[in-house]
């Protein structure tokens, strides 16, 4: 049946209009005199004590832990809406305080506990415009690149359509579908859901979006945008303003003036081809301060891990440290194009970071760090035995992600599925230290850059350093560490003759596994050339370090691959230590960051393959030692 | 020829003419495209936006040189009807006109009109069964024993327990808290029934806890007055939603709706 609608009398005037939207609280008024007497009763107030507590808990002056996610695409993201995902911000929002949303192959995604806090982060360039392209009535579905977006298919039709707008958009004809109206109108939706889903005390959003710029030769530079405040410019700077993220930061500094504060968070320098923390800026010039001073200004923090692997360190460039082969994602982003190792790792830039301030007075790489999962599927990564992986249908079970054989091998004879999703991982959150869950506190320990990252589980990571800490069973530990030393994000200055000590202090996540190490990542700068070393200082079931080589004894966890049970009674809740260093010399510019591992866990993949009922994919890791990373403390040398 | 005079068609068709005539070869005042200063201050404070610093004489001169070219595209536009059967700018249309809709000229609600808001969306204010309690944590269950048998024996509780990143208080905790922070099954082995006593040893992910629960807050409607900043938020997006369906509901009633 048809239907239409024709206007047969005059426009009624909009003010006039108006006038019936004032009668609302007249018609609540009527509504409400139906209420029973035992509704009526049910609302006496309490004593205000009791109620202040229960709408916001007081701030803790020695900080708690809070756990988030800083990276999330819904159907506004371009690439997200051609891999099936339908689902808006709102949704988004709502799945992170414990909402369920359907995966567009069919499952319910859920969090078995709620996060803190959260931002939605959708590609800024051709923000909303695929999902118009989608809609049959719109102008832009008729654009020849828009044919096919009303019937995408399967994994295989959506990879397709993805490298042929993916493509289309490099050319200089992009602009015809790059429609500002459509894009301020998703942009607005963004920014309305993440002001309405705010709960200041109980679950913190932030207006966000990722800036998804590349180098001439698809080096990834992607960064997320996060604005402090409830309002944000009218549409985000993107790599269509420029693809050189100096432009990005310009953009910032002028948003700051005007009273927008925000920072950036570099992510998958994994994939960037060196080009992350290349030591020269875009036009080829060595750094210098003034690019630097923009550099730290803007972007106080990076992204260690995410689904698309782990950036903390590559074995070729750490040779001696024995769990750097975790969760390495080879190619640069949305190709099969190898990424090179050298400028693409955190712990590589913090070093050449320490060793341009030796040399020559500033540090464009003194970044804190975070996890985050990069989902494009409006929720989260998923745990290692609930794995969602982040691409909608082109990765949704293990067949398409290359962790179970197909029903038949391809022509050459492989056994798996062609596809590079079998090098992404179940990973990661955002933890931070803060006073309490609102977007001030949380945004001021982003920029104070007390922040950690974790491969997934809710491992919680203290980080102290100083000349005057308490003891180790001090009940009053932490309010005194921070009174007489400082944490992670922090510099220490560093005093003529012995090391400061160190207090680390890790907490397993009660829902995953126990700890078996805590480790203190030092690097340096000596005679001009940046070192590193990874130093146990804290062993399950009491063990001691090896002081000849820096490693606790193995304690002997094992994971029974038949269905991935894990042995009782190995591992710790909590380790703590305090450390000094035997090498320290306070002339030398150092930082010094934590990692701490759980036992082995059951990778995704033989969650995958047990469920499969085949047997785990021999190049694939079968398990994997989940972890979580502290920002630095940077040594500032005495002279 | 009197009788001509006296026909009302040769009078319209004189009148009619006149005016066309008039219209032709008077100035089209009103259609002209202005560059007012309310205009340019706009197209200044854009580029101003966008570029982070104020446009240049000749930089201000080739962008009004590129807005009239615009605005005179855009009038063609709308005179040859390229606005209609674009849902691009059908659908922005809309939702410009659904945001004055529902821009309420009341931007601080009354009290009373608040609290009956509340009482008329009571369950959207109601909290789960919650928890408030001290605990005392040992990695090993004799430990946990040893200790309250010492609180039974008149021990300060305060003094006990080993160290933690686990808080000793929690206060307001529901089940999936307290189970998040302390493993799965932790909060159904708590007993609820007996209040303000030592209970324990009680088996977490980290060892073994004693529990002292202080208080059970019953599954409950939040009182107003804590509830209040978030029934001003709901108030305000039905204020706004409300708004919005009595504007279309009006626009309807002055509309002809045909199906066909």
């Amino acid at each position: 049946m048809k239907r239409s609608i024709t206007a047969t009398s005059r426009f009624p005037s909009i003010v006039r209009l108006l006038t019936a939207s004032v009668a609302l609280s007249t018609l609540l008024s009527a509504c409400s005199e139906q209420d029973t007497p035992e509704q009526q009763a049910m609302v006496t107030p309490e004593p205000m004590e009791m109620t202040s507590t229960q709408s916001m808990p007081t701030a803790n002056p020695d900080r708690n832990a809070y756990f988030g996610d800083l990276h999330v695409h819904t159907m506004y993201s371009f690439d997200a809406f051609i891999f099936g995902t339908t689902s808006s911000p709102d949704d988004a929002y709502e799945f992170a305080k414990g909402g369920t949303i359907v995966h567009p192959a069919g499952f319910d995604m859920k969090l078995d506990r709620p996060l803190d806090f959260y931002a939605v982060t959708d590609h800024a360039f051709y923000i909303g415009v695929l999902r118009e392209m989608a809609n049959p009535d719109s102008e832009i579905s008729k654009h020849e690149i828009a044919e096919g977006m009303t019937t995408l298919g399967d994994a295989a039709d959506r990879g397709r359509k993805f490298y042929e707008i993916f493509d289309f958009m490099q050319t200089d004809r992009a602009p015809e579908i790059n429609d500002p109206e459509i894009r301020k109108s998703a942009w607005e939706d963004i920014k309305a859901a993440a002001n309405r889903h705010y709960d200041p005390g109980n679950f913190t959003t932030f207006l966000a979006y990722e800036y998804t710029t590349s180098d001439r030769d698809q080096g990834n530079l992607h960064r997320n945008v996060i604005f402090r405040g409830d309002t944000a410019p009218e549409l985000p700077f993107s790599r269509i303003d420029s693809q050189n993220p100096e432009d990005l930061w310009k953009w910032m500094d002028s948003n700051r003036e005007q009273g927008f504060e925000s920072l950036a968070v570099p992510h998958n320098s994994n994939g960037s081809n060196g080009s992350m923390f290349a030591l020269v800026d875009w036009a080829g010039n060595p750094l210098d301060s003034a690019y630097s001073e923009q550099r730290m200004r803007n972007e106080p923090l990076v992204e260690i891990t995410q689904v698309k692997g782990t950036s903390d360190t590559h074995p070729a460039l750490s040779p001696n440290d024995e769990w750097s082969e975790f969760e390495i994602m080879k190619l640069r982003i949305a190709s099969r194009l190898p990424s090179q190792p050298d400028g693409s790792y955190v712990r590589q830039a913090l070093m050449n970071g320490v060793a341009l301030q030796d040399q020559k007075g500033f540090n464009p790489f003194k970044f804190g760090v975070i996890g985050s999962s990069d989902t494009h599927n409006a929720t989260y990564a998923g745990d290692e035995d609930n794995y969602w992986s982040k691409v909608g249908l082109r990765d949704s079970d293990g067949v398409l992600r290359g962790s179970v054989p197909l029903d038949e091998p391809r022509e050459n004879g492989e056994a798996y599925a062609d596809t590079y999703f079998n090098q992404w991982g179940a990973a990661g959150l955002a933890g931070v230290w803060a006073e309490e869950n609102t977007r001030e506190s949380i945004y001021d320990s982003f920029r104070r850059k007390e922040t950690f990252g974790t491969s997934g589980p809710r491992m919680k990571v203290r980080f102290f350093a100083g000349y005057d800490l308490p003891e180790l069973d001090d009940p009053a530990l932490v309010s005194k560490a921070y009174a007489g030393g400082v944490t992670m994000g922090s510099d220490l200055l560093a005093e003529s003759g012995e090391s400061p000590e160190f207090i680390a202090w890790v907490a397993r996540d009660a829902l995953s596994a126990p700890l078996q190490r805590v480790q203190i990542i030092k690097g340096w700068v000596d005679d001009g050339q940046a070192q590193e070393e990874v130093i146990d200082i804290a062993c399950s079931g009491g063990a001691t370090v090896n002081p000849a080589t820096n490693r606790c004894p193995d304690n002997g966890a094992k994971v029974n691959l038949s269905d991935c049970s894990i042995s009782s009674n190995v591992g710790e809740p909590e380790l703590m230590a305090k450390w000094r260093d035997p090498n320290f010399d306070p002339s030398q510019n150092a930082f010094y960051y934590v990692r701490a591992l759980e036992n082995p866990t059951c990778r995704w993949s033989t969650w995958d393959a047990i469920r499969a009922g085949v047997e785990p994919r021999p190049d694939m890791a079968t398990t994997l030692q989940e972890r979580v990373w502290s920002s630095p403390i940077w040594i500032t040398p005495t002279n | 020829m009197r009788t001509l005079y006296r026909q009302p068609l040769v009078w319209f068709l004189c009148i009619s003419g006149a005016l066309f005539l008039a219209d032709a070869y008077s100035p089209k005042s009103n259609d002209a495209i202005v560059v007012t200063p309310a205009v340019r201050e706009r197209i200044s404070l854009l580029w101003e936006t966008q570029m982070g610093s104020v446009p240049s004489a000749s930089e201000l001169d080739s962008l009004i040189t590129a807005w009239i070219e615009e605005e005179a595209l855009y009038r063609e536009a709308l005179r040859l009807g390229l606005e209609r059967e674009d849902s691009i700018i059908r659908r922005r249309l809309v939702q410009k006109l659904n945001f004055i809709a529902e821009s309420d000229p009341i931007t601080e609600p009354e009290e009373a009109s608040l609290l009956e808001f509340y009482e008329l969306h009571l369950s959207d204010y109601s909290l789960p069964e919650r928890l408030t309690f001290r605990q005392l944590y040992f990695r090993k269950e004799e430990s946990a024993i040893a200790a309250l048998d010492a609180i039974q024996s008149g021990i300060d509780a305060s003094t006990l327990g080993e160290s933690t990143m686990l808080n000793r208080n929690y206060a307001y905790r529901s089940a999936l808290d307290i189970n998040s922070n302390f493993g799965m099954d932790f909060a159904s082995q708590l007993d609820t029934e007996h209040l303000k006593l030592w209970q324990g040893p009680i088996k977490s992910s980290f060892g073994y806890h004693l529990i002292f629960i202080s208080a059970l807050e019953p599954e409950q409607t939040t009182p107003f007055v804590a509830a209040r900043d978030k029934v001003i938020s709901d108030y305000q997006l039905a204020s706004k939603t409300l708004a919005r369906q009595r504007y279309v509901e009006t626009l309807l009633q002055n509309t002809e709706i045909r199906i066909e």
